[in-house]
């Protein structure tokens, strides 16, 4: 289901600064200018005199946004998110594409798009490789790419690259975990993975590793892999209960499958331990904020990422900056923060969660 | 005959097959150049023979002289290597390759050892059609979009496209028209003319006369006349050479009196297109009605068309003076039609199957309530049934493969008399079975008719048909020639009418 | 008319391939020969898995477990087990299962119940397997391209009802059928539903006239046609009963996994297809038993669980998977070729 999300930048944290916005538009539904993030303050002015890009309107700007077909929760969110993104500004008119996962239907979509002469493109691959031409074919007609998620072959291909961040995600959660039972000798952790031939989860499972050498008390006692299915999930899951008589924490890569471990868990009848999902669904939100079962927190890959774009691409096509960063230009990667959701800022969130 | 020595000198010659000696010690000479027909009834050993000289079978005993040094054909290419080719009855053509392909599989001409060159290829096969009196085929066409004719002559193209001194021909006149036929004669002339050897299959004596220069004749397995003149010989010579007998078989005694009763089986007017022209026939009950034909003579077209396996283009088959529901063999099964399939294996029997499965098929709702089968009954119907036809071994659950040729016609005859049938049609009922089991065979079906069935009976070997059959109807190419009672008959007679066609009186 | 078996008989030495055994009992032990191969399989996992894992592979837990894992595929396995006997194949199960279970899992469906959700996913099951059936025994299609067609527009359907998303059950009584509270003398009612469809398939294949018709059509669909059987109608049946299979084992997965997904289903086809062959089901058709096809889906659901309890890697447990279907093929024809 999930393959798009394969073609992942080779490295996460390219630039401070890609973090800096990333976690500026993780903290979403929010604001791009008069950024909030941690480490820069709204009132700051801007270090140059290019205009930043704000709510008011500004020039007129089409966007055009070809995304793939919305066959996961995931992806039905990444569309609505740009879609809303869109229609929040008077200045941008959206063109957007039916969604499909044949490549060279999504690629004859882009060129009507290029033919159209729309001022920006924002593209979310069916295959980032694939599509990597028709990326350069609308920068070589004038028209700036903002490539979403799944990465293209060359920065040629794009004027920004704004995505997730799968290592992120791992590291951040086994932070999480690592700090919750930095305290309890021999803590065993297990771990559930996603579909395995798919680099994105290798990344997601380093990232865990690397995160838990800094606890010495804790061991990764297991690790299977699901498919991002429920079905997968709850047969998985089922096997590694069995297999553990006794757990402290599990890391689940995905809420989707999560569904069905939390059925296997709760099959099983197992509560000793706390459970860390991945993705930021709503029913994952929800059962943080009710706080009665095993799952305690979950890791952003955020569909919010897509409103981001659309900001992006409505900066470069009315040619400005981005506030609270000192460049006139806007950044050409943006990774965004894998930030950890538990029930101190579950409500901050909840509006992100997807179904 | 010519004084040098013979081109192919094949002598005693044995081939046998578990339960079949098909071959036994066979002699065979063809000069250079001279066309040498091979006659013999279904079965004689004329397939086998052609088999063994296009190095298809590998003979038991033997010896095989080519240009008078001993050879061993080991394979079909080593038999092409030397120059000898054979066109199949059934063309073994590609269908979907074209003609250039179909002529040189296998030989392709290439450059650098593996590159076909398609232009080289296409030439050449035009050259072979137009030496074959036949330019107007396009090398680049597929060969399935031809007619049989030029299908024929795409195979001939391809024996040809070797290196050739002998063609075996087995039956090629079959699919042809008589225009094409005339043609194929004037190829022949023209092989032979250039010191090519022919071998010759024919039914049809009247082509032998006009091409052949002389006729070995098989029976049984054996050469009984070599290098006979062709065009001299009498038909009736020919004729008893075919039909002289050495395994006489025993035939059940036919009831004193005639069938009497209502006819059970009428069928009126059917025909097919191609097949079979209008037939009439009626079979009583307590009768056995014969066909005799060749092969392609559409005798079991007509068995399968009663049946409603095949849907008729005109007519009518009725039961008991109640027509049938046309191409359904579910109505016919229903009114008390059954069909033993000339093709037992793939037409009859569940071959995993135990022999009980396998006669209780047509009947088992018989034996079933609400779907649910009661098996001791089952079981117990199906040993009665077996058992009347003294089915060996007597033991239902053994698997029907393991059982005799004879032995798995029984187990069908078994589902029909389980069933209940009235009607048996019955297509080759000895195909495939020894010629010891053949005699009981035999009196099992007398005796199934003396017990009241309507038995339609198909064979191409006319003694079986001459032997069990009250009543015979002689069939040529799908017409029916000639209608009497067997008695009135002889094996000459029949095949005279099958191969001459005409009904003299 | 009805005595009893003679005692052994000087003709049976006129049958030709007789040899020196009896072939009744040549066929009688080829039949044992290949169960028994299957359960030594079996013997020799759980052994594996006794020796690696005793305490948790070894345990009643885990033979719930394994058997509610099964129980899914397992139905899948019965039905298309018919269907290879027939000579066919269904390439749709997964396909169908996914279309029954997001059918079943709607808002709407949810808001009648667990009789609501049981009937939507029977009748969607059976109303694919109508399609097949029609399209195969009336429409003249291949099965392998009639039910790969299913196995497009069921996913696709599936894909549009839910857009991708995961519906949530929440019917209590459909959820509480998963949960321990629910065992029956400590027996799964998910893995009695798989061993009552066990049984009845087996009865129907082995004693009634719908299952010998199958084998007939599957055996020699030329000669069962000849022999009067209604070949076209069996086909259609067939198809109806893999797709009932496949709408009961939706109702399991619902149960199971408290939820309905497009993705579910995924390969079952091929899962089930393999099951079927390793349990000594002749691809060709004519040949096939339901006990044989259980011990293949047994036999890999055993196989997924001890390497689940070894924690060992998806990519060593399907090289595994291959090798064991291998094998299991090759010691069936060997042992076949050596009787």
């Amino acid at each position: 289901m999930r393959k798009g999300f394969t073609a992942m930048p080779q490295t996460p944290f390219t630039s401070r600064r890609g973090l800096l916005f990333g976690a500026a538009a993780v903290s979403a539904g929010a604001l791009v200018t008069g950024c909030t993030s941690n480490e820069s303050s709204a009132d700051e002015p801007a270090a140059n005199d290019q205009p930043a890009a704000d709510d008011k309107p500004g020039k007129p700007v089409t966007i055009g946004y070809a995304g793939p077909q919305a066959d996961h929760g995931w992806l039905n969110a990444i569309n609505d998110n740009a879609k809303k993104r869109a229609e929040k500004y008077s200045d941008v008119t959206l063109e957007i594409t039916e969604g499909s996962n044949d490549t060279a239907q999504q690629i004859g979509q882009i060129e009507t798009l290029i033919n159209k002469k729309v001022d920006v493109l924002v593209v979310l691959p069916a295959d980032g490789k694939a599509l990597t031409q028709v990326g350069l074919k609308a920068m070589r007609a004038g028209i700036p790419v903002v490539n979403l998620d799944r990465i293209f072959n060359t920065p040629q291909a794009y004027r920004c690259w704004v995505g997730g961040d799968n290592y992120g995600m791992g590291l951040n959660a086994g932070h999480y975990i690592g700090e919750k039972l930095k305290d309890k000798p021999n803590a065993r952790v297990v771990e559930l993975a996603g579909l395995d031939n798919l680099e994105l989860t290798q990344q997601r499972t380093k990232g865990f590793d690397d995160a838990l050498k800094n606890y010495p008390n804790i061991k990764k006692v297991a690790r299977q892999a699901a498919e991002f299915t429920v079905e997968s999930g709850q047969a998985k899951m089922a096997q590694l209960l069995q297999a553990q008589s006794e757990i402290d924490a599990l890391w689940n890569h995905d809420d989707d499958q999560g569904v069905g471990a939390l059925r296997a868990i709760e099959q099983a009848g197992r509560d000793e331990f706390l459970m860390v999902g991945g993705a930021g669904a709503l029913a994952a939100f929800e059962a943080i904020k009710a706080d009665n079962g095993v799952l305690k927190a979950t890791v952003l890959y955020p569909p919010t990422m897509a409103a981001s774009a659309i900001d992006l691409a409505r900066a470069l096509g009315q040619g400005k900056g981005i506030g609270g960063l000192a460049e006139f230009e806007i950044p050409s990667t943006v990774t965004c923060y894998s930030a950890v959701v538990d029930k101190e800022n579950v409500d901050q969130y909840m509006p992100t969660g997807f179904k | 005959m010519a004084p040098e020595p013979p081109l192919l000198s094949m002598s005693g010659i044995t081939k046998s097959f578990p339960g079949v000696r098909a071959l036994d010690g066979v002699d065979l000479d063809v000069q250079a150049g001279e066309v040498h027909c091979l006659l013999g009834q279904n079965g004689a050993g004329k397939s086998t023979l052609i088999k063994v000289l296009a190095g298809a079978h590998q003979p038991d005993t033997g010896t095989i002289r080519w240009r008078s040094e001993e050879v061993t054909l080991r394979s079909p290419i080593a038999a092409m290597r030397l120059g000898i080719a054979t066109i199949y009855q059934e063309l073994d053509l590609v269908e979907h390759l074209s003609v250039a392909e179909n002529v040189h599989l296998g030989h392709e001409p290439t450059a650098a050892g593996f590159v076909v060159r398609g232009k080289v290829a296409r030439d050449s096969t035009a050259q072979l059609l137009k030496r074959l009196g036949h330019p107007e085929i396009d090398p680049g066409r597929l060969v399935g979009e031809l007619s049989a004719a030029h299908q024929q002559i795409v195979s001939m193209a391809r024996a040809l496209s070797h290196e050739v001194r002998l063609i075996v021909m087995d039956e090629p006149s079959a699919a042809l028209d008589p225009d094409e036929v005339d043609n194929l004669f004037r190829i022949v002339g023209d092989l032979t003319a250039d010191g090519v050897a022919v071998v010759y299959i024919s039914h049809r004596l009247e082509e032998i006369r006009r091409i052949g220069d002389r006729v070995t004749v098989l029976k049984d397995g054996r050469a009984v006349a070599g290098g006979l003149p062709a065009k001299s010989t009498p038909t009736s010579e020919v004729v008893a050479l075919m039909t002289g007998r050495n395994v006489e078989y025993v035939f059940p005694r036919r009831p004193t009196a005639a069938p009497q009763g209502e006819p059970v089986l009428t069928v009126e007017g059917l025909s097919r297109e191609g097949e079979f022209a209008p037939l009439d026939l009626q079979v009583r009950p307590g009768e056995i009605v014969g066909l005799a034909g060749l092969v392609g003579s559409g005798r079991s077209e007509i068995l399968e068309t009663v049946y409603g396996a095949r849907k008729p283009d005109t007519g009518r088959v009725l039961v008991d003076g109640r027509p049938l529901k046309p191409g359904s063999v579910r109505a016919a099964v229903s009114a008390g039609l059954g069909l033993a399939p000339e093709e037992r294996k793939a037409q009859a029997l569940l071959m995993l199957e135990s022999v009980t499965r396998n006669v209780s098929v047509s009947s088992m709702s018989r034996f079933a309530r609400v779907g649910w089968i009661d098996r001791g009954a089952e079981l117990g119907a199906a040993r009665a049934a077996t058992r009347e036809l003294s089915l060996r071994p007597d033991n239902p659950d053994v698997p029907v493969r393991t059982l005799s040729g004879g032995n798995q016609q029984k187990a069908v005859l078994a589902r029909w008399l389980l069933r209940g049938c009235r009607v048996l049609l019955l297509d080759e009922p000895t195909r495939g079975v020894d010629v010891g089991a053949r005699a009981e065979l035999y009196a099992v079906i007398r005796r199934l008719a003396d017990e009241g069935l309507a038995v339609l009976l198909v064979s191409s070997e006319v003694p079986e048909v001459l032997g069990l059959a009250d009543r015979v109807l002689v069939l040529r190419e799908g017409t029916v020639v000639h209608t009497a009672p067997a008695r009135e008959l002889d094996e000459h007679r029949v095949l005279d009418l099958v191969m001459e066609g005409s009904p003299a009186s | 008319m009805t005595q009893p078996v003679s005692p052994p008989r000087d003709s049976t030495d006129k049958v030709p391939s007789a040899a020196e055994t009896p072939p009744w009992r040549a066929v009688l032990f080829r039949a044992d020969v290949r169960t028994l191969s299957l359960l030594g399989v079996l013997a020799v996992l759980i052994l594996i898995g006794g020796i690696t894992k005793p305490d948790e592979f070894l345990d009643t837990r885990n033979l719930q477990l394994v058997l509610t894992q099964a129980s899914v595929i397992g139905v899948v396995t019965v039905g298309m087990t018919f269907v290879i006997i027939s000579g066919g194949i269904d390439l749709s199960v997964g396909a169908i299962v996914a279309l029954a279970s997001v059918w079943a899992t709607t808002v709407a469906t949810q808001e009648y119940g667990f009789g609501g959700i049981l009937f939507t996913a029977v009748a969607v099951g059976v109303g694919c397997g109508l399609v097949n059936g029609v399209l195969i025994a009336y429409g003249g299609m291949v099965p392998f391209i009639a039910t790969l067609a299913m196995l497009a527009s069921a996913r696709g359907l599936a894909l549009q009802i839910t857009d991708g998303r995961t519906q949530i059950v929440s019917v209590d009584s459909v959820l509480d059928l998963g949960e321990r509270d629910a065992y029956i003398l400590g027996i799964p009612p998910l893995v009695l539903v798989f061993a009552a469809v066990t049984v009845i398939g087996w009865l129907v294949l082995n004693r009634t006239t719908f299952g010998r018709r199958t084998v007939a059509v599957g055996g020699n669909a030329e000669a069962a046609r000849l022999a009067g059987i209604d070949v076209r109608r069996q086909r259609l049946y067939l198809y109806l009963l893999s797709g009932l299979c496949c709408g009961i084992a939706a109702f399991l997965l619902i149960v199971l996994a408290g939820s309905g997904q497009n993705t579910n289903g995924n390969l079952y086809e091929l899962d089930a297809i393999a099951a079927a062959i390793i349990g000594g089901t002749l691809l060709t058709g004519g040949r096939g038993t339901i006990v044989g096809s259980v011990l293949g889906v047994l036999i890999f659901t055993t196989i997924t669980n001890i390497f689940a309890l070894n924690n060992l890697q998806s990519d060593v447990q399907q090289i595994a998977k291959g090798a064991i279907i291998v094998a299991a093929v090759l010691v069936q024809r060997r042992t076949a070729s050596t009787t």
